[in-house]
């Protein structure tokens, strides 16, 4: 199982200073984020992306090829990569190229972004979001996997006798989990393709997520990628630790009470009982984090998100390490223990190579190859 | 005997309301009506008032919670709604309106509805045909031909009559449109999904 972080990349106001970090502040602080990341011991740090104010994240792959450079082990992603407003090209291109920078270090996850203002920007319609996702994906899709692409769709200029340039590195494209808050159509297209899911778990009650997420499994087991279990399932989360439990809610209320999104609506105690969102004790974050299992089944990747809301950088530093110290161990040798064989791992670029030419080994037709 | 479930919404603060007690006049006629037509009513009565923080997260986050999210999935699934409002300010009240807001579009589609006011004064009548009937064309529901309106004066005994006959008569419409069959509901989009080919040929 993987366990790591996802950021938003806000540039909030500290509710209890008043002070504001500068652009620059934040964007180091991410970089100072993720490499505290692979110290601590997680696996996976993922970037939103983001083309408005308050939010910095506007370049993902700037941001991930700075980091890929700076660390070993950490699997880069997104969180998520906006499939509606992007080119499709430009999106295999800038991806396959940081595959390459970081050996491999490389995946991605695929939202249709949900701020109506942006999408007129980029000369699209938020009207046509599920259309976009489907179809630019759809090019997206090809554009790893097929050398040469004559493509002609809605959305796009054609392209003709067209060649994605670098190629994925060993010919293995990018895993990709497809990120929802609430679309089936994003959970069937995640299961057509044999792609993972990940659902955002953080602002509807666990009921909503388990029928998105039933819905994968079912439609993966249905396009014959193997069994509902063994769908690729990956989850948000949201928490804030402090030894004591009343010492972490005191410390959190400010922040929670004054976020973007949730501000200034239900309380604390109403969100945390309706939300996966915990905020206690490190123990009270692994109880709550095992029980996803019991609602979602054995899944391959939990996400947190540590470092919004106007937290200052000391106090992200200081949560993840509480998180690779005293939580992620525990829920690394929970999950493994109750975890059956047959439910795979998160793919990553090692196990998709190995798998790649092992189906070359037996003969396999090529499209079976590259899933 | 054949079973029809009917939500009541009351968009009254006080209590009592007169809001919630012209809702009752409406429901029991209602079910009167359905009775004689050989149905029995599995009514609930939701006072909006109790779901009043709720909503008004729901906005803020677009998250339905709790009880909240009970009283729109049976809203949702029933054969028939009764809506009473007061009118504030000229038009339903905030309350009222922000129910509405919350639901999911299209959910309401097809349901056959009782439109019911209240207010101080006889002269606010017409918002039954100028504020109410306009929303649940919008929302695409069933709004019988003749809605409630209540004022002050037609509590009294003066008035009772009228009023009587005015409930019967939208309590009788009301329940053959209830009677006529359940409402077409659009497929559950988690247990029917779309097919992927059809996503991509639909393109």
């Amino acid at each position: 199982m993987q366990f790591g972080i996802f950021s938003v990349g806000d540039v909030t106001p500290d509710p209890t200073t008043g002070r504001t970090p500068t652009e620059h502040e934040r964007i180091k602080a991410m970089v100072t984020i993720a490499l505290k990341a692979e110290e601590v011991g997680l696996d996976v740090f993922a970037t939103g992306e983001h083309h408005n104010p308050p939010f910095v994240p506007s370049s993902p792959t700037t941001m991930l090829g700075y980091i890929a450079a700076r660390t070993e082990r950490l699997i880069l992603s997104t969180a998520t990569t906006l499939i509606t407003t992007n080119d499709p090209v430009k999106i295999a291109e800038d991806y396959a190229m940081l595959q390459h920078l970081a050996d491999g270090r490389v995946d991605l996850m695929l939202g249709r972004g949900n701020t109506a203002p942006v999408y007129p920007w980029f000369g699209k319609d938020i009207r046509q979001g599920i259309p976009l996702a489907i179809e630019n994906y759809h090019l997206l899709h090809r554009l790893w996997r097929e050398d040469v692409v004559d493509w002609e769709g809605k959305f796009r200029t054609p392209l003709r006798s067209f060649t994605s340039t670098p190629r994925p590195l060993d010919g293995i494209p990018p895993f990709v989990w497809h990120g929802s808050i609430r679309s089936p159509e994003i959970a069937e297209q995640a299961a057509y393709y044999g792609d993972g899911f990940f659902a955002n778990n953080i602002f509807w009650p666990k009921e909503h997520f388990q029928r998105l997420i039933d819905l994968y499994r079912r439609r993966y087991e249905y396009y014959g990628h193997g069994s509902a279990d063994q769908a690729i399932v990956g989850l948000g989360g949201q928490v804030f630790m402090r030894k004591r439990s009343q010492d972490a809610i005191r410390e959190f209320r400010p922040y929670f009470d004054n976020a973007p999104v949730y501000g200034h609506g239900p309380s604390l105690e109403e969100f945390m009982a309706e939300t996966p969102l915990t905020v206690g004790s490190p123990q009270q974050v692994i109880e709550r984090t095992l029980k996803f299992r019991e609602y979602f089944g054995d899944y391959q990747r939990q996400l947190f998100l540590m470092d919004h809301a106007g937290l200052p950088l000391k106090t992200v530093l200081e949560q993840l390490d509480i998180l690779g110290e005293e939580v992620v161990p525990v829920l690394r040798r929970e999950f493994a223990a109750l975890k059956p064989a047959h439910v795979p791992d998160a793919p990553t670029h090692a196990s998709l190579r190995a798998a790649a030419q092992a189906a070359q080994r037996a003969g396999k037709q090529e499209e079976e190859v590259s899933r | 005997m054949t079973t029809r479930t009917l939500t009541v919404l009351s968009a009254g603060l006080g209590n009592p309301s007169s809001t919630r007690l012209l809702a009752d006049r409406l429901t029991e006629a209602a079910e009167r009506a359905l009775h004689a037509r050989g149905i029995t009513a599995d009514t609930a009565v939701v006072e909006l008032r109790d779901h009043a923080h709720d909503l008004t997260n729901a906005l803020l986050t677009r998250v339905p919670v709790g009880s909240l999210r009970e009283v729109l999935d049976r809203t949702a699934a029933s054969d028939g709604l009764i809506a009473v409002t007061p009118v504030f300010t000229a038009s339903y009240s905030g309350l009222f309106k922000t129910f509405f807001d919350v639901v999911e579009p299209g959910a309401l589609a097809g349901i056959p509805v009782l439109m019911g006011a209240t207010g101080g004064t006889p002269r606010h009548s017409l918002v039954l045909d100028h504020a109410l009937r306009p929303l649940f064309a919008y929302l695409g529901t069933v709004p019988a031909p003749t809605g409630v309106y209540a004022a002050s004066q037609d509590w009294g005994s003066d008035e009772a009559g009228a009023l009587t006959e005015r409930i019967d008569r939208a309590a009788e419409e009301f329940a053959t449109l209830v009677a006529g069959g359940a409402p077409q509901r659009r497929p559950d989009p988690y247990e029917n999904p779309t097919p992927f080919e059809k996503l991509l040929s639909d393109l």
